[in-house]
């Protein structure tokens, strides 16, 4: 039995081993770091494309090994990024590299200017596409905040069978198609549940959804001097179309939609229609699943005024921070991966579209020829899947994508504003306040757009957001 | 007393005086690393929310400016903040007062004996042990719009007719419904336990005292039980509704707020403001507004689990 004496004593000799553990450990850790020479620490989403993930570990290693580098990658879930981001700015230290798949504007203030790598990255390849750019670039303050690799085309998903039971076997082109859809697919598949599945609840993909809805009524949040324009008969038509296409075509579960709700509900065939990406339907390539026959591809849908939009369904924006001791590894990682666009976009099975087109060139071809050549790249790839599609150019209207493919903040450039608008869900809210009669389209409108303006005032006071003489 | 008892008292005394400033002091070491994990996890941030909440803090920058009370004005002129506080009573009142009922049903239940008592309270505490985001995965495909095994089982049984079904998630009132469910379950085993434990502490013999004074079971529920057991039930209900009115993960995991931000409690609110929108100040005003609130109750209990204690 120990004494109360005995006890103290040896607790203190374990304090006193304690401290000086402690006090060797900065010299263990420096010999530890001497050993692995450069060290490179990357904060990477985990893919929709579970097969890109494995392709972009060993891919990161092996670059850094060549190199004398040790990389280390770490995955978080996609709605995690930007509170893991908050996290490591306030405590000035994490990850050398982070990997944002919407706006990394709201840390432009924290991260390096990475203008001079995308100054060399378009002279190797021509320009990135402009949606990548407008993504990426603060055209306020001049700053490139980002390094965009890849984004994601936003196709319409919609179940062939079912569409052509209704007379229209390729299924809609504009919006207003939807409406007539409606109540035909209760008829001719009453088994499905929810006729038009696109979300109107708070998150990622209705986020985009109600903005290419918006857009293609001739409404925006800002203009493309970063006025805030939300208040405006086009948003009030907007939202009165989002009232009747709720009332035919869709139900309160659209209102807890989540970024899983549209795979499950096509690939189960409870809907006949949804906005996203081919993760979707390489999930049912994978299972086998009884949709896949009838899982078919449209553009993004016209609006009454003739425009066809859509958002990006993911926007890579890869940051380095300024606390990183390894700011010129990154950078050169960036461009590394930047160069590894063919790759890149087969690994994830044609999800990941490169940014720059250029990269995807065929070899020794001229730097002017490049973006053509990656073009034509990415469109043998789509007309013939290498991954198995039935028929084979079942994905072709994707490498068609860019035209009606554009950035959060369109007409203008993405800004903190426009972030902070996007995470706290003040359009699809406007939205979905509307669709469901919880409040009348011209309050609901007035209400988002109060908290707008109040969104940009805020951020217009930091110098990071242009605008606010025209304001509505 | 004797020269000599006066010698031999004296160092005695000094021995006596020397231990208990020897005790006095490994009090102090022993309390150090209690008081150091208060003062650096809890102190310090609760001080900076309180200074943050005064500021125009945002996610992306380590600078900012001092704003007075403009945080405070423009969440109370919020519609959404409104509801979210509305939601935080009703969230922490009707799952509290469910807990309560619910583990004073169940801790009765299992002081008597009875076969297989043992996996009933594994069962019971199963809820608490099980970490809430893997719980609530569970929930959220019970509750889900689409594939709700509860509508399913409904629909079997006849309850739900030909294209009726319940959006638990799409729903204002049925989403709060979902939450409180959801957290009730979490939350009754810890409150079983300790009531389970006050149930035992109360000696036999007071029970069997009333028993031969002719007591009733209401008498005896109400003038022996409940004043016994008040101490450790306001202790209960101090750390549940403190608990409550501070969690945000149930109504993140299940809902993130929604349907159009319907069913925020201010701690989900704040987290969206503050963490995912990036505006700090606003998400710190949030989060503290019920700060003095939860002191005064906290002070009231405490006050009344003392006077109630039984000596």
């Amino acid at each position: 039995m120990h004494s109360r004496r005995q006890f103290i004593v040896k607790g203190a000799k374990l304090v006193a081993a304690g401290a000086a553990a402690a006090a060797a450990g900065p010299s263990v850790f420096v010999r530890g770091a001497a050993a692995a020479d450069k060290t490179l620490k990357v904060l990477q989403w985990a893919h929709f494309v579970p097969a890109y993930d494995k392709w972009f570990d060993p891919w990161a290693k092996d670059w850094g090994s060549k190199r004398g580098v040790e990389v280390t990658v770490d995955h978080v879930g996609f709605a995690d990024v930007v509170p893991r981001a908050t996290a490591e700015v306030a405590a000035q230290s994490g990850h050398d590299v982070h990997m944002f798949i919407g706006l990394a504007s709201a840390f432009e203030e924290h991260v390096v200017d990475l203008k001079d790598v995308a100054a060399n990255l378009e002279k190797k390849y021509g320009k990135p596409v402009e949606l990548a750019h407008r993504s990426t670039y603060n055209a306020f303050t001049r700053k490139q905040f980002a390094l965009s690799d890849m984004w994601v085309p936003d196709p319409g998903n919609f179940h062939k069978k079912v569409w052509t039971d209704i007379g229209m076997p390729s299924g809609p082109s504009t919006y207003e198609d939807l409406v007539k859809a409606g109540p035909e697919i209760r008829k001719a598949a009453p088994q499905m549940q929810i006729p038009i599945g696109i979300g109107l609840s708070q998150d990622i993909d209705s986020n985009m959804a109600v903005r290419n809805i918006l857009w293609c009524h001739g409404g925006s949040i800002q203009d493309k001097d970063g006025n805030v324009v939300l208040n405006s008969a086009e948003t009030l038509k907007a939202l009165e179309y989002a009232k009747r296409l709720y009332s035919v075509g869709m139900n309160q579960a659209v209102l807890s939609w989540n970024a899983a709700s549209n795979n499950q509900a096509f690939n189960a065939q409870e809907t006949a229609y949804i906005l996203n990406s081919i993760s979707a339907y390489r999930t049912a390539q994978d299972n086998k699943l009884p949709v896949l026959d009838n899982y078919f591809f449209t553009p993004a849908l016209k609006g009454p005024t003739g425009i066809q939009l859509a958002s990006e369904h993911v926007m890579s924006g890869y940051v380095v921070w300024k606390f990183s001791k390894s700011q010129d590894i990154a950078k050169e990682f960036l461009v590394a991966l930047v160069d590894a666009s063919r790759e890149s976009m087969l690994a994830s099975k044609l999800y990941n579209f490169p940014s720059f087109y250029g990269a995807a060139a065929e070899p020794n071809t001229p730097t002017a020829k490049r973006t053509d050549s990656g073009a034509a790249w990415i469109a043998k790839q789509c007309n013939a899947d290498p991954f198995g599609s039935h028929p084979g150019d079942k994905l072709s209207l994707l490498s068609k994508a860019l035209p009606w493919s554009t950035n959060l903040g369109y007409p203008g450039f993405a800004n903190p504003a426009e972030g902070e608008i996007f995470d706290t869900y003040v359009i699809t809210d406007m939205f979905a306040k509307a669709a469901t009669g919880a409040m009348s389209p011209k309050d609901a409108l007035a209400e988002a757009n109060t908290r707008c303006k109040e969104i940009f005032a805020k951020w217009r006071k930091k110098n990071m957001v242009a605008g606010g003489s025209k304001d509505r | 007393m004797s020269s000599t008892e006066i010698a031999l008292a004296r160092p005695a005394a000094a021995a006596v005086e020397t231990l208990s400033r020897r005790d006095r002091r490994l009090g102090k070491i022993l309390l150090a690393p209690a008081l150091a994990y208060i003062f650096v996890l809890v102190a310090i941030p609760f001080l900076l929310a309180v200074l943050l909440s005064l500021t125009n803090s945002s996610a992306g920058s380590l600078e900012f400016s001092f704003v007075g009370l403009q945080n405070f004005r423009s969440v109370l002129s919020s519609a959404v903040f409104l509801r979210a506080l509305r939601n935080t009573f009703v969230f922490t009142l009707v799952s509290q007062g469910l807990v309560i009922v619910m583990g004073n049903i169940l801790a009765r239940a299992l002081m008597k004996p009875f076969r297989g008592k043992l996996l009933v309270r594994f069962l019971i505490l199963l809820p608490w042990a099980a970490p809430i985001s893997l719980a609530t995965l569970g929930w959220l495909w019970i509750f889900d719009s689409t594939f709700s095994v509860i509508n399913w089982m409904l629909k079997v049984v006849g309850w739900l007719g030909p294209g009726e079904w319940y959006y638990w998630l799409g729903d204002p009132v049925l989403g709060m419904v979902a939450i409180i469910i959801v957290h009730v379950w979490r939350m009754l085993p810890f409150s079983t336990v300790i009531l389970l434990a006050g149930l035992t502490s109360i000696p036999k013999e007071v029970h069997e005292a009333a028993d031969i004074d002719g007591a009733g079971a209401l008498a005896k529920a109400f003038q022996i039980t409940l004043p016994m057991m008040l101490p450790i039930l306001t202790v209960a209900v101090l750390f549940g509704v403190v608990f409550t009115f501070t969690d945000m993960s149930v109504v993140y995991l299940l809902t993130r707020g929604g349907p159009f931000n319907s069913t925020h409690v201010l701690a989900s609110l704040a987290f969206q403001d503050g963490v995912l929108g990036g505006d700090v100040g606003r998400g710190a005003s949030v989060a503290i507004f019920l700060v003095p609130l939860l002191v005064v109750m906290a002070v009231v209990m405490l006050r009344l689990s003392r006077r109630a204690e039984v000596v």
